[in-house]
């Protein structure tokens, strides 16, 4: 927990005065700063979502419950190291939580790596598209990585967190964050190379 | 393995959701201030943002189940008849097993009465059988003593 606090604050000091002040005004009511935080972190919570349930619509709207949430929520956050913190957490949660009520509606998030189709071949697509097939690639099989560990390697390579960071924002053990990241790379890293060949 | 991970930092790199997020967002802060608070919708997540307040995670998690709406009172609903349907089908499979456990003392309790029964009666026989035969005994060694005492008063 100290070690958390200690994370929190970490960034207090590089972090420019302006987000302090903005912090400041939007929890005394100021909209124009609570939307100065919104268009500041909202590439982050965006891109979390959207990197977990891969459908811009639903990240969005998820993202959206996370910065409304916030809004309801602003006299907890401290700073603004806090709050990239708090926003990475409940993001994380928010996406969990979905996942959960899509698997009980019969909703099916993923796959399992052996069911995706393999996609095309990058030696198919034109000069300019092989970047394009890898990131989409990368990504596809990202997707179909179980929750946690989906989570995990976002945070990782999104955010460039290490796991000890990991640890903090899912509230798990350092060791546990270890272990999804070494058996989650170890998995993309066999299916990318299947799918596009081992010059990869 | 560097490759890869700068390969894995591109695939995931953030992205701008689109260009009216704030706007959408704004306007949706706006009626909430307006309208009141829009229906929270529940979920760990409402957990773990509120770290503040300082109660154990347990302890908090453990409120959510008691203070959150219907949904979770359905469940324990669920949870508390399914208790009670336990107890209930327990102990009636007790008084079951204590019905049948009485019956197969009362059947062996006759068996065994049945049986003394039978012996009692073999033996009665028997005792008959061994009446019929002493008399007969005794009426064979009377005759003897009968002619031995005739042709003794012959001679």
């Amino acid at each position: 927990m100290q070690r958390a606090t200690t994370l929190r604050h970490s960034e207090t000091a590089t972090e420019s005065a302006a987000a302090n002040d903005a912090l400041s005004r939007a929890k005394q009511g100021d909209q124009t700063a609570f939307a100065e935080l919104v268009r500041e972190h909202q590439a982050m919570v965006y891109s979390l979502a959207r990197n977990f349930v891969r459908d811009g619509a639903i990240a969005e709207d998820l993202a959206q419950e996370v910065f409304l949430h916030l809004f309801r929520n602003l006299a907890a956050i401290e700073t603004p190291a806090h709050l990239k913190f708090w926003l990475r957490k409940v993001t994380g949660h928010r996406c969990i939580d979905f996942s959960r009520r899509q698997k009980s509606q019969g909703g099916k998030v993923s796959v399992s790596l052996d069911e995706a189709p393999e996609p095309v071949s990058v030696f198919d697509m034109p000069d300019s598209q092989p970047d394009w097939m890898l990131r989409s690639t990368i990504r596809r099989f990202v997707a179909t990585l179980p929750e946690k560990p989906r989570l995990v390697v976002t945070l990782r390579y999104q955010e460039d967190l290490d796991p000890m960071e990991i640890a903090e924002v899912l509230e798990m053990p350092l060791n546990t964050v270890k272990s999804h990241l070494r058996r989650s790379l170890a998995i993309l890293k066999e299916k990318v190379t299947r799918s596009l060949g081992s010059e990869f | 393995m560097k490759h890869f991970d700068d390969e894995l930092k591109n695939a995931l790199r953030r992205e701008e959701p689109s260009a009216d997020f704030t706007a959408r967002l704004l306007a949706r802060v706006a009626q909430e201030k307006e309208g009141g608070r829009e229906p929270v919708k529940e979920g760990w997540s409402e957990l773990a943002s509120e770290k503040q307040n300082g109660a154990p995670n347990w302890l908090r998690k453990l409120g959510v189940v008691f203070t959150l709406p219907q949904i979770n009172w359905v469940t324990a609903g669920a949870v508390a008849a399914l208790l009670i349907a336990s107890v209930i089908g327990v102990n009636r499979y007790r008084q079951h097993q204590f019905e049948l456990q009485r019956q197969t003392e009362i059947a062996a309790e006759a068996e065994g009465q049945r049986a003394k029964e039978q012996v009692m009666f073999a033996m009665r026989i028997a005792s008959a059988k061994l009446n019929v035969a002493q008399k007969k005994v005794k009426d064979s060694l009377q005759h003897d003593d009968d002619q031995q005492q005739a042709g003794r008063q012959q001679n």
